[in-house]
């Protein structure tokens, strides 16, 4: 097959897969502009983490439940910080812009909500698995630390009180290393942003 | 109503809350997107969630949209990054998913020769690697220039010409793999 | 006044003079290291870690803290020795060690018994040494440190250690993760996959063209087999 016809059957394979499925999107502007539209719940959106993110090593569905709640959560506060849906404080240490050094090393937030921890670290290939401590001193049960990163590619963990929990929400992805999980982050891509 | 209105006249409008407006932008916009998201991510539910998040995010970082670029491009590497992340996401949580050539209830017996033509390269599309489909369907879908898929990618024009040509032929390979396996 | 006075210069000669080692390690913190262990056969090991000096972007830091950690582990001397030993082979094979040192301490706060971590620092020098001996197969060379390309495929030295390191390391994330030698497409998708997430930020774009253009994903499942064998 020449390359024309090939790049005609491409075009018409996607066209076609698109208008097969056309029926998925046929009320999408109502349904975004809903959400645009909806005022924040009343509940404060850190008692959703705590119910949800209360930290466990168990069962494949309690972290996935955990991964979207947190993922949708988080989308959630950036959309409250970015346009002011959120009537609440929103606490201004969740700052979702990352600051760029001219070399390109970026203060990378790490966060982790962990209600009734007492000691929350993280671990990982940036300080050769020694624990960089996280801090929550408005004791709202949500863990944070700043830390400069260049860019590159980083694998770690959290310790909460002294167990681990491989897989941070926030995390680009998953590996296993010694047959655990750790989370990767790379840093320092361009077009990530937005 | 808005019909007639320029687009730049639609995201004016929507940066000041007029979500009839970003509506508008959405209709005009939602067949890309959707189509985008499908070929990235070869799966009718994600594709739709994907494009739901999009605009979403679009309309909220819209302060941070320059109005010199151009829109649409803008909008699709909103899109593109989406589904990045969620196909890694995917890879660490596989899901047993019905292939895209038979979602929607095809019966795969009844399937005609040209329909049969979609399915094989839609079932090679699912198995080429990621970053050879995505410019792929940026190409013949999206019908973005080289340097407008360099732009959402964020990979050099270079690159993405290579691609390109290397993701058709791969294409083809996994055809003819398919049609005769020994 | 004349005794203060030399105290004084004395005092800034020793604060000038470490000021000037510490730019270095030297091998004499190496050696004490080690004793802390302590290794037996000492001096094939510092002999690697000498090696190692004339090699660029040799994490000598991070080697020397995983010698001082692996000292504190309450474990056999003898097995500390052996996954030190994985280490300095890599070192006199002139391979890029970092990924080493990462996965051990990694290993060491896991608590993972040393005979995994021996275990598991083997396959990864196997992986880096497959891969280097691949892309020459290939015609994807290193030129000498700092050299800019002569021929068109000899990267300097520091861009093909970063190839080498993170192939590699992605094909041992796969395996270690329970992937399959044998799903040639499986493996090549997390091998492109890493290297397109680094490509234009650690990793030069041609480089990782280059990489794409030659290798095969059969050619990863032959490397990964001899590594699982």
């Amino acid at each position: 097959m020449t390359t024309d016809r090939f790049e005609d059957l491409l075009r018409s394979t996607l066209k076609a897969e698109t208008e097969a499925a056309a029926d998925r999107i046929a009320d999408l502007e109502d349904r975004v502009i809903l959400e645009i539209e909806e005022r924040s719940p009343k509940l404060l959106w850190h008692e959703w983490l705590r119910q949800l993110l209360a930290p466990t090593t168990g069962s494949r569905i309690g972290q996935l439940l955990v991964v979207g709640a947190t993922a949708a959560v988080f989308l959630f506060v950036g959309m409250g910080i970015s346009s002011n849906l959120l009537r609440n404080n929103a606490s201004p240490r969740l700052s979702l812009q990352p600051v760029r050094a001219a070399d390109g090393t970026q203060e990378v937030l790490f966060v982790l909500p962990a209600m009734d921890a007492e000691n929350v670290a993280v671990v990982g290939s940036f300080n050769s698995w020694e624990e960089t401590q996280l801090s929550d001193q408005d004791g709202d049960g949500i863990w944070t630390a700043s830390i400069p990163l260049s860019p590159g590619r980083y694998e770690y963990a959290f310790l909460i009180d002294g167990r681990w929990w491989g897989q941070d929400p926030l995390a680009d992805e998953y590996v296993q290393s010694f047959g655990e999980f750790s989370s990767v982050r790379y840093i320092g891509r361009g077009g990530d942003e937005v | 109503m808005y019909r007639a209105q320029d687009e730049v006249s639609l995201l004016r409008a929507s940066l000041q809350g007029d979500t009839s407006a970003w509506g508008e932008i959405i209709s005009r916009y939602k067949d890309a997107v959707f189509g985008l998201c499908l070929g990235f991510l070869r799966n009718r539910a994600d594709a739709e969630d994907l494009s739901h998040d999009a605009f979403i995010r679009a309309y909220v970082n819209l302060r941070k949209y320059n109005l010199d670029r151009k829109f649409s491009t803008w909008l699709f590497t909103i899109a593109a990054n989406l589904c990045r992340n969620k196909l890694r996401y995917r890879r660490n949580h596989p899901t047993g998913e019905m292939p895209l050539h038979l979602q929607g209830g095809k019966d795969p017996a009844k399937v005609i020769d040209k329909e049969d033509q979609h399915a094989q390269i839609q079932q090679a599309l699912t198995q080429l690697p990621y970053s050879y489909r995505a410019p792929l369907v940026l190409r013949f879908y999206n019908d973005l220039s080289y340097r407008e898929i360099s732009e959402v990618l964020s990979i050099p024009e270079g690159t993405i010409k290579t691609r390109i040509h290397r993701g058709k032929i791969m294409l083809k390979e996994l055809i003819e793999k398919e049609r005769d396996p020994a | 006044m004349i005794r203060h006075r030399q105290l004084l210069v004395g005092f800034a000669l020793v604060l000038l003079l470490g000021l000037a080692v510490t730019a270095e390690i030297p091998l004499h913190e190496f050696e004490q290291a080690l004793h802390g262990i302590p290794v037996n056969d000492i001096d094939a090991m510092l002999g690697a870690i000498e090696l190692g000096f004339g090699q660029p972007d040799f994490p000598a830091e991070q080697l020397l803290r995983l010698i001082d950690r692996l000292a504190g582990r309450p474990a056999p001397a003898i097995e500390k020795e052996a996954v030190l030993r994985v280490i300095t082979h890599a070192i006199e094979e002139g391979l890029p060690i970092e990924g080493m040192v990462d996965k051990a301490f990694e290993g060491l706060a896991r608590s993972v018994p040393m005979a995994q971590l021996e275990n598991g620092l083997q396959q990864l020098h196997i992986l880096l040494a497959e891969i280097r001996d691949l892309l020459y197969s290939r015609g994807i060379f290193s030129a000498g440190p700092g050299a800019q390309s002569t021929a068109i495929n000899a990267l300097p030295i520091e861009r093909f250690n970063l190839l080498v390191l993170h192939i590699s390391e992605a094909i041992d994330s796969y395996l270690s993760g329970g992937g399959s030698p044998f799903e040639s497409q499986l493996l090549f998708e997390e091998v492109h996959e890493r290297l397109t997430q680094l490509q234009g930020v650690i990793l030069d774009p041609m480089d990782v063209e280059l990489v794409f253009e030659r290798i095969n994903p059969s050619d990863l499942t032959q490397v990964a087999l001899t590594a699982v064998s």
